[in-house]
């Protein structure tokens, strides 16, 4: 009986000690998203259960092993029992119910993650190898950085143009997978302005480690105010190169002369390219705008046909034409 | 040294070599006759590349020897009934031995060699980790065809697969030395099948470190199309290596399943068999069945990748998601076989180190199998965040927090066992208590993980990587390093020396556990897993440094096990009786263990971990005319 | 109907249950092209391999007590037996996998196939499991001359099965459009065929291998239990295409 109570103070002592250390030591990023607060509601309450469980089985083990140890010169077994039928019940019984409570609240905390606010902003999200792209469909704006106004719930709409990525902003609490060939959804209510980052969390990649993207939660006069600022027409070379950056262009191509898998535009506009069947072509309008829409049209002597197809608009094209004829 | 050469193993690996070569050349040969391109970058074309694989792992079991028995059956000449041991010394362990002793060691050293070259791979990552920025796997890096990012992700991947085999094959060594010797069986039931579970492990191995040279890949040990659809030749090499070690896998737990079924010692009914076998049925059942899964979730990419087939590509109306279920049908119970040998290496070695019975052998029994059968349906776990269809996530939530209940019969019953006996502490004693606190650390950590709205952040994070290097040294390495020092006098009769097993243990349990608590703790913060890289302003350099600092000492305290090991081999104390005082049938009879195992059938008489009951047997022989074998 | 039985009774009820078996896949094939009705359908396919695992397979033989001498030859048959169930029982998963991928990609539509050809494979394949029982049944009577006969039957079923689905069916797919690396049905077609067609392969190398066997007059009535694993694993392979066959011929709306 004594030791009983002894292992059962020990092991409540414990319990409470570890439960306390973890939380002194912060497990958990900032909380910034309406989400994160049902999420970490949930956590709270395993890392109750676990300290109490990790004490309940560390405690009894540890002082079993220094109470009942075998002294010097002792012999002869240890007390002879066998099992006891109630207790195995019993410690069958109290997990499962523990575990169909957590199921239980668990469901009720994916239930609150998922609560749907009908006047949602959607956003679309394009992920591809290495960067993403932020589309508006309300304010027809496309962006690179991910700008949301604070305490408003937004919807992101996401897609994969080639391999499967996972959006996940840690401040949120929360990843989802973009796979090619499916729309998979992601509510945020960010509720804390500051300046975050999207980082990919599915292998894609040579590049996977850095494929992200800023993400800002703003006010909203700030986010109105950067919308504005998108809309504002730009010079055709300034978006031209806006478009290069939002469709990852730059994962293949340099502007600095160097090779990556895709040759370099340095000095591109008007020289002469040798193509893989060995054929010269003059590198003009026609020939960029081609080579972009439709590019294994004609292939670059010494590289792969590996480049696809982006569906731009004349506009766009055109610009980025412009923003290439720059590059000498 | 000439008769190593002249090897089975030695043979097999020509053979490999001469078979890969003639697959690829078979293929670039019919390519050059249909005018397509015969050479690319890594000199064969892909195509050519598989069959030679292929054919490489064919000529590998023919070279060596472990078919000519079956194919001598398959023209009708009966090839004798009981193999004599040919070789003696370390000779018997290259090569083809169908005694199941000699295999279970063979297992045992190429699990360990892999545990080494794995282990390698981390060291090498783990030091560019160690800081963020990039330090020498940078992008001018050219090793193998791919630059410092790329290699990183080979080593990862092939870190996580290499240690996957090593485990499947370090089960198996136990599974196959002990279980005959404890049901009382002279050897498995189809020993050259047996062999041949062996002897296929060998080139799958050869593979799997192939896929390194040939360009790597980048997709993790799970490779998820359609990233792997895309991936270089390494890709193929990698599945056809997992492809193969699958059915090293799945022909070892048919053998395990029958052997126990048909073989067990007169009186042995199932409740009286020692805890291990049951552990070992319950994991030979998924073994057996889940493997095909894996197999053939590889095979589709593979032909995905070879014939254009559309299985996971949008393009043509495939489905990536479905690779992931088909993968984790497997991937999932794979994890219990890792593990549930081990606890049953726990369930089995506390009773002798604490003098006591096992508490609630029936129920721990019972345990293993019910962790076995839920294990079939929480797959989807794993894919929470992955876009499947979002009203399937709830009933794997709970369906997965149902495996905590038979866990925590085995953890409860263990605490009983232990409390009140008179407890010691050598050796495999302590690697089985580090072994208990660790998988319960790592068992902890599964429950957050399979609630849905808190996996939704911790999903493919350091967190979810250190809960599984907490479960598979809980259930597998600490139980694996038990039973290695435990059954060693068994094979040896000699023992290892015990202050460098001390040592051994008191380097690796502190340094594990820093190593993965570390990894939870960054993982929490948002550390993403399988990044070669990651963002300074994360702060988590410091943490970086430590866990690599506990990765070569954890490497450090393998090494001196290993030394100890070799030595003892040959300088160890002589040990050839009883010497942990265990009840099970084979420390009965001197140690190391003769050819045919028992010299004398034994009946069962009682109970099996009577420890403490006055008079109490557990075995007995049976001393009549008639002996064991002849 | 018991399994014990003497040689003409044996050869009868495998008549019985050949003609019960044609007359299910008949009334698949209705049902399929009448009314799409998929319960009955997967009723009918379980219900035929009801009756081959039982009959054809007799898989109460794992049942059935053996010698308590370990070395004895009926001992080892038993564990043999066992472990030959034990791997059908791995291979069928990935026969299960399969038909799972195809409801994943391909749902209640099915692939455009002639369903002549379809159905005319099936029948010899059904055909096929009916004479290897016999040569089965005739060896463990002692008749070696029925034995040869009918395992020759087999296996030229069995090469008419495989040339049926590859030299003929899949050219056939082909041009009209289901090619491999065409859609995804086209894939899965492929691959189900293929994995089929390779076990068929590999059956007929048993059977060869049981045949020379036999030559060298390795069986006896008493002791074939070479025989009883190849005609085992030929019996499974027609299993499986119990379930392919509705699910590539028969389920869903054509694509
Ligand atoms: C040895 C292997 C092993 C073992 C035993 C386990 C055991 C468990 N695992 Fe783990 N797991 C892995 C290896 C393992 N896992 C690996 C390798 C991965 C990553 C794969 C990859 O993506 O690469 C993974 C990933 C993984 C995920 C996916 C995470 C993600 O990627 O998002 C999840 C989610 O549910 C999970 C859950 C669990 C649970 C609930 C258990 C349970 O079985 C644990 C049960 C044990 C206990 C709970 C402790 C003892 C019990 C008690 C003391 C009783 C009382 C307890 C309660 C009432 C809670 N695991
Ligand atoms: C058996 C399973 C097992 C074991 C034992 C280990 C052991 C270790 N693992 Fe790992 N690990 C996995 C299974 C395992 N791992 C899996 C499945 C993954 C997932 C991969 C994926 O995401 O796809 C993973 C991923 C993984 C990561 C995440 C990588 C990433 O996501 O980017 C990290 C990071 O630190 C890591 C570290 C370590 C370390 C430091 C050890 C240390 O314990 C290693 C210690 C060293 C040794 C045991 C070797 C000692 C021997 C020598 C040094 C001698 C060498 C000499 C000769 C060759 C003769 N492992
Ligand atoms: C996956 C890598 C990849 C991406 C992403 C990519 N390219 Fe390319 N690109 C290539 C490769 C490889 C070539 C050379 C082979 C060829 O001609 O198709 C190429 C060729 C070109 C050429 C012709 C260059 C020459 O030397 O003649 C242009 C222009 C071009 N790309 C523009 C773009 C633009 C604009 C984008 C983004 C909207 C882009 N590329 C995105 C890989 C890529
Ligand atoms: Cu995109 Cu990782
Ligand atoms: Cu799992």
């Amino acid at each position: 009986m004594r030791h009983f109570i002894i292992v059962g103070i020990l092991v409540i002592a414990t319990a409470a000690l570890t439960y306390f250390g973890l939380t002194a030591v912060g497990l958990m990023p900032v909380e910034a998203s309406v989400q994160s607060l049902a999420i970490d509601w949930l956590f709270n309450y395993e890392i109750i259960a676990i300290s109490f469980l990790f004490a309940l089985i560390v405690v009894p083990l540890f002082y079993s092993l220094i109470v009942f140890r075998r002294r010097k010169g002792e012999t002869g077994e240890g007390e002879y029992f066998e099992g006891n039928t109630p207790l195995e019940i019993g410690w069958t019984v109290a997990p499962l119910i523990v575990v169909i409570a957590f199921a239980y609240m668990g469901t009720y905390s994916l239930g609150e993650v998922r609560r749907v606010d009908p006047n949602a902003m959607e956003i679309k999200v394009t992920g591809f190898q290495w960067n993403w792209r932020f589309e508006y469909p309300e304010y027809g704006v496309t962006s690179n950085e991910l700008h949301l106004p604070v305490n408003r719930q937004v919807v992101l709409k996401m897609e994969s143009i080639d391999v499967l990525h996972s959006f996940f902003v840690p401040e949120f609490r929360m990843k989802q997978d973009v796979v090619p060939g499916r729309v998979t959804e992601y509510r945020v209510t960010p509720s804390l302005i500051g300046d975050y980052k999207v980082r990919c969390a599915e292998m894609c990649g040579t590049s996977h480690a850095y494929m992200g993207a800023p993400v800002i939660v703003s006010s909203a006069q700030d986010f109105d105010a950067w919308i504005k600022l998108q809309n504002a027409p730009a010079d055709p070379v300034a978006n031209g190169q806006k478009i290069i950056a939002t469709n990852g262009c730059l994962g293949c191509h340099t502007i600095d002369g160097a090779k990556l898998v895709g040759p370099t535009w340095k000095g591109l506009y008007g020289k002469q390219e040798t193509l893989a069947d060995g054929s010269t072509i003059t590198v003009d309008d026609a020939y960029l705008a081609e080579s972009i829409v439709n590019p294994t049209a004609k292939i670059v002597q010494g590289y792969p046909p590996v480049m696809p197809p982006f569906n731009l608009k004349d506009q766009e094209i055109a610009d980025v034409i412009a923003y290439l004829a720059t590059l000498k | 040294m000439k008769r190593f050469f002249s090897s089975a193993l030695m043979r097999g690996l020509f053979w490999q070599f001469i078979g890969t070569l003639v697959g690829a050349g078979l293929v670039t040969a019919i390519r050059a006759a249909m005018g397509l391109s015969v050479t690319d970058k890594f000199f064969f074309t892909e195509p050519a590349w598989v069959l030679g694989a292929f054919f490489g792992v064919l000529f590998f079991m023919v070279g060596t020897g472990v078919t000519s028995d079956w194919i001598k059956w398959a023209r009708g000449i009966d090839p004798p009934e009981h193999h004599e041991e040919r070789f003696q010394g370390w000779e018997k362990y290259v090569n083809i031995s169908l005694d199941h002793k000699v295999i279970g060691v063979q297992y045992a050293i190429t699990s360990l060699a892999l545990i080494c070259i794995g282990g390698l791979f981390a060291l090498i990552f783990r030091t560019e980790l160690a800081q963020s920025q990039l330090q020498f796997l940078t992008t001018d890096l050219s090793l193998f065809g791919q630059n410092g990012p790329q290699l990183y992700n080979t080593l990862m991947s092939l870190h996580g697969m290499i240690m996957i085999v090593s485990i499947l094959l370090g089960i198996a060594s136990a599974m196959n030395y002990v279980i005959p010797l404890m049901l009382g069986a002279q050897d498995m039931s189809f020993p050259r099948l047996n062999a041949f579970s062996f002897w296929i492990a060998v080139p799958a191995a050869i593979l799997l470190l192939m896929s390194l040279v040939l360009g790597g890949f980048d997709t993790g040990w799970t490779g998820y199309p359609p990233l792997s659809a895309r991936a270089p030749v390494g890709m193929q090499m990698f599945f056809l290596g997992v492809f193969t070690a699958g059915w090293s896998s799945i022909l070892g737990a048919l053998n395990i399943i029958v052997t126990v079924v048909r073989m067990r010692a007169k009186g042995m009914t199932a409740f009286r068999m020692p805890i291990f076998v049951w552990a070992a049925i319950a994991t030979s059942i998924i073994s057996l069945t889940a493997t095909q899964l894996i197999g053939l979730s590889f095979q589709m990419v593979m032909f995905q990748r070879l014939f254009g087939m559309g299985f996971f590509d949008p393009g043509k109306g495939g489905n990536p998601i479905l690779f992931q279920h088909l993968f984790w049908f497997y991937s999932h119970p794979a994890v219990y076989v890792f593990v549930l040998p081990g606890l049953g290496i726990i369930s089995e070695l506390l009773p002798v180190f604490v003098r006591k019975p096992l508490f609630g052998y029936r129920w721990i029994a019972m345990s293993s199998m019910a962790i076995a059968l839920v294990g079939f349906v929480v797959w989807a776990h794993h894919m929470f965040t992955s876009g499947m269809n979002e009203y399937l996530r709830v009933p794997f939530m709970y369906s997965t927090l149902l495996v905590a209940v038979p866990t925590g019969v085995k953890f409860f019953s263990w605490i009983a066992t232990i409390w009140k006996g008179k407890i010691t502490t050598p050796t495999p004693m302590l690697f089985v208590l580090a072994g208990i606190v660790a998988f319960l650390m790592g068992g902890l950590s599964g429950p957050p993980n399979a609630t849905v709205s808190v996996d939704l952040h911790l999903h493919d994070t350091y967190m979810i990587v250190g809960h599984f290097h907490d479960t598979i040294f809980g259930g597998f390495v600490f139980p694996f390093f038990a039973a290695l020092y435990f059954w060693f006098p068994k094979a040896t009769g000699r023992r290892m020396n015990e202050t460098l097993g001390k040592l051994h243990f008191w380097l690796m349990t502190p340094a594990f556990f820093v190593l993965t608590l570390g990894m939870m703790r960054i993982g929490l913060l948002g550390m993403r897993r399988r990044i070669v890289d990651y963002d300074p302003a994360m702060g988590f350099d410091s943490t970086h440094m430590v866990l690599t600092i506990a990765a070569f000492l954890i490497a450090l305290a393998v090494l001196i096990f290993l030394y100890n090991f070799f030595n003892s081999i040959k300088n160890g104390e002589k040990a050839e009786g009883n010497v942990w005082n265990s009840r099970s049938p084979e420390w009965q009879v001197p140690s190391p263990m003769p050819a045919h195992n028992y010299d004398q059938p034994f009946e069962v008489v009682g109970e099996p971990y009577d420890y403490g009951l006055a008079g109490s047997k557990y075995v007995e022989f049976i001393k009549s005319e008639k002996s064991a074998h002849n | 109907m018991s399994h014990t039985q003497d040689k003409s009774s044996a050869f009868q009820q495998g008549i019985v249950i050949f003609v019960y078996l044609a007359a299910l896949t008949a009334l698949e094939y209705f049902v399929a092209v009448v009314f799409t009705a998929i319960p009955i359908l997967v009723l009918i396919a379980f219900i035929k391999v009801a009756l081959v695992m039982y009959y054809y397979m007799h898989i109460y033989k794992l049942n059935e007590e053996s010698d308590s001498d370990r070395d004895s030859y009926s001992y080892k048959t038993g564990s043999n037996r066992f472990g030959l169930w034990l791997f059908l029982l791995s291979d069928a998963f990935v026969f299960g996998g399969l038909l799972v991928s195809r409801i994943n990609l391909l749902g209640f539509t099915r692939p455009p196939l002639n369903q002549t050809l379809g159905l005319a494979v099936t029948a010899v394949l059904l055909l096929s499991s009916f004479f290897m029982n016999r040569g089965e049944t005739a060896m463990a009577h002692g008749d070696k001359k029925g034995f040869v006969v009918n395992t020759m039957i087999t296996l030229a079923l069995g090469l008419g099965f495989l040339l049926g689905v590859v030299a003929v069916e899949w050219p056939n797919a082909a041009r009209e459009g289901l090619t491999a690396s065409g859609n995804v049905a086209g894939g899965i077609f492929y691959m189900m065929t293929g994995m089929h067609a390779f076990h068929v392969f590999t059956g007929l190398i048993f059977l060869g291998i049981i045949l020379n066997n036999n030559r060298k007059g390795v069986y006896s009535a008493e002791k074939h239990w070479g025989v009883e694993a190849a005609a085992v694993y030929w019996h499974f392979v027609d299993l499986v295409w119990i379930f392919f066959y509705p699910a590539l011929y028969l389920i869903g709306k054509l694509l």
